[in-house]
């Protein structure tokens, strides 16, 4: 990418002997929003902290707009961070904090003031400036710091798993409303998150991260429907593994046959094929011998488990209302909505 | 009627607690307020406290041993548990075992090393005793601090302020030390509170405190001993609560959502 805005270039980060990061390379463009988005000790983190100054990469290069900043300190590189901790100074009032990191640029009081001020109206607490960090809820006090990391008009915004502290329906109205300000705002921003849903619904680009490394970087709609890898299959979404049998370019799986995707390892015979819940419809057929297991009702569609005849278990997602009809014990067909499938080597 | 129930183990607990501490102090207090002359109860004894013209001025020596032995324990304990708290982790179970020390140690070897290995000038400055203070009070300084700190995300806010431009010196003046202000102040008062009463080890090594001195006087007048162990108990008493009381925790309380 020609227009990178920050461009991480074989960044490896060692803990004793645990690689945290694994010569990682990431270019983020002006204005993007990239999520990165991996389980629990997969370096993403460690990613975020390298890029903000708070840890240092052992080999590699982070650069900013050309500039490499590796020696530069925290202090010095303008990033606006916001922490999955609450990070509020809580000697000050919501405008004070939102107000500091212009105080530390020597920025008048008065021109201070306003900003806050701005700020606190654009992250819809235009009624908090005076109140202490113990006067705001979670999900308030996560608007005061993004207003105080934006304040700075950073050169990235970095947010780390900013939404994870607090309730459900908090998350998805907040994590809106970080998108709508950067896009309004174009702060170029990395969004760190283990959640697959959050990464999907606010990035321009998602990157998969796995031991350290990237596995996978594209956007939401091809990463979810072109996985590139095993683990970005796995992870991405929720998918059936069957057992399947590849015979050329064609793959022969619950008694039929479809197309084998053209990505997949180049081996024939016994292996596994990875079946989006959504991409399966079940339907009542009294001669079969699939039998359903569950129904869970989850709002506009359900999750209906099904047992095959060897005793392996289909989960398909369906409209509740198409699936209302059905009923645990009830034997169906089933039908693969994909003319080409995922596959993998049999383990 | 259940809510009831389930409090009567904890009003037990409580009434037990209650009649073995202020069972004594109750007792003493009351015993403080005899005056054998005329059978009857008053404030005698305690006017005679202040009629003493040595009780100002050994409150003075102790209250001045006491400030300069818990400046040294601050300015000894403060950096440190904070660096403990922001990235020293892995030395917390040393740093743990070196401050229980003075604990394990008998006050009596403590005085007698002291004696023993001090230079000449030192054994003749009563401030000597700020020092050997500062270390018996160092367990109890150490866990106050150690707990209140760790109720606050140190780390977290110190890198908060970095990433917002703030350097090292600006973290620590502008952000890290109003925060720790109460929990600070409650391990100054705690110092301070040991310290003012500390006997042991100034007895051992021949200085005369506010302590020894009470001592000294219980020869003379036992009441006059009592009623000044009461006033002393008191007086630190009302001290402790009123730091309860200005000292708020800066833990990051969060609100029910309103969202």
């Amino acid at each position: 990418m020609s227009n990178s805005s920050l461009e991480l270039k074989n960044v490896t980060r060692k803990f004793k002997d645990m690689v945290a990061l694994d010569a990682l390379n990431l270019e983020v463009g002006a204005g993007e929003l990239v999520a990165l988005l991996g389980p629990s000790g997969c370096g993403k983190t460690t990613a975020l902290r390298i890029v903000a100054g708070l840890d240092r990469a052992d080999e590699g290069q982070v650069i900013l707009k050309g500039k490499d900043i590796n020696a530069l300190p925290a202090h010095k590189r303008n990033m606006g961070m916001v922490f999955q901790a609450y990070s509020l100074f809580p000697n000050m009032t919501a405008a004070e904090n939102v107000a500091f990191g212009l105080q530390m640029r020597r920025v008048s009081k008065n021109k201070r003031r306003d900003k806050a001020n701005e700020l606190l109206e654009l992250v819809g607490l235009p009624t908090h400036a005076h109140r202490f960090t113990h006067q705001l809820s979670g999900g308030q006090q996560q608007r005061v710091a993004l207003a105080r990391a934006l304040a700075i008009q950073p050169e990235v915004l970095l947010l780390d798993e900013p939404l994870s502290a607090l309730d459900a329906k908090v998350r998805t109205n907040l994590r809106e409303e970080i998108r709508r300000l950067q896009l309004s705002l174009g702060t170029t921003t990395i969004f760190v998150t283990h959640d697959q849903e959050e990464a999907m619904a606010v990035s321009d680009r998602v990157a998969v991260m796995n031991k350290g490394h990237i596995e996978q970087i594209d956007s939401p709609d091809v990463l979810y429907n072109s996985p590139a890898t095993d683990f970005v299959a796995g992870f991405v979404g929720s998918m059936n593994r069957l057992r399947a049998t590849k015979t050329g370019s064609s793959l022969f799986v619950i008694g039929r046959t479809v197309g084998a995707s053209k990505g997949g390892p180049n081996v024939e015979g016994e292996v596994v094929a990875l079946v989006r819940h959504e991409s399966v419809r079940v339907k009542p057929d009294a001669t079969s011998d699939i039998l359903i297991v569950t129904r869970s009702f989850l709002g506009p569609v359900s999750r209906i488990t099904c047992k095959l005849p060897d005793g392996d278990l289909v989960h398909s997602m369906m409209s509740s209302a198409e699936s209302s009809s059905l009923r645990p014990g009830d034997p169906v067909k089933i039908e693969l909505l994909d003319k080409e499938l995922l596959f993998q080597r049999a383990e | 009627m259940f809510a009831r129930l389930k409090a009567l183990p904890l009003a037990f607990v409580l009434l037990i607690s209650g009649v073995y501490v202020l069972l004594p102090i109750g007792s003493a207090a009351e015993f403080s307020l005899r005056q054998p002359a005329t059978q009857d109860h008053g404030f005698k004894n305690y006017l005679w406290i202040f009629e003493q013209p040595e009780f100002a001025h050994y409150v003075g020596v102790s209250f001045a041993l006491a400030a300069v032995a818990s400046i040294i324990l601050l300015a000894l304990l403060v950096p440190t548990v904070v660096w403990l708290n922001l990235k020293g982790q892995k030395l917390r179970p040393f740093v743990d075992f070196i401050t229980l020390m003075p604990l394990v140690i008998p006050v009596v070897a403590l005085a007698i090393g002291a004696q023993n290995s001090l230079p000449e000038f030192a054994q003749t400055n009563q401030f000597i005793l700020s020092f050997l203070y500062a270390v018996l009070a160092m367990p109890y300084a150490y866990r106050t601090l150690d707990t209140g700190l760790k109720a606050i995300p140190l780390k977290t806010i110190s890198e908060a302020a970095r990433g917002l431009g703030a350097n090292w010196t600006v973290t620590i003046f502008r952000v890290i030390s109003p925060v720790i202000r109460g929990t600070v102040l409650s391990a100054l008062f705690m110092s301070l509170a040991l310290s003012f009463g500390e006997f042991t080890i100034t007895s051992l090594l021949h200085w005369d405190t506010f302590t020894t001195w009470v001592t000294v006087i219980s020869q003379q007048n036992v009441m006059g001993a009592i009623a000044l162990s009461v006033f002393s108990l008191a007086a630190i008493f009302i001290f402790l609560l009123l730091v309860g009381l200005l000292v708020k925790p800066a833990t990051s309380q969060v609100t029910k959502e309103e969202e």
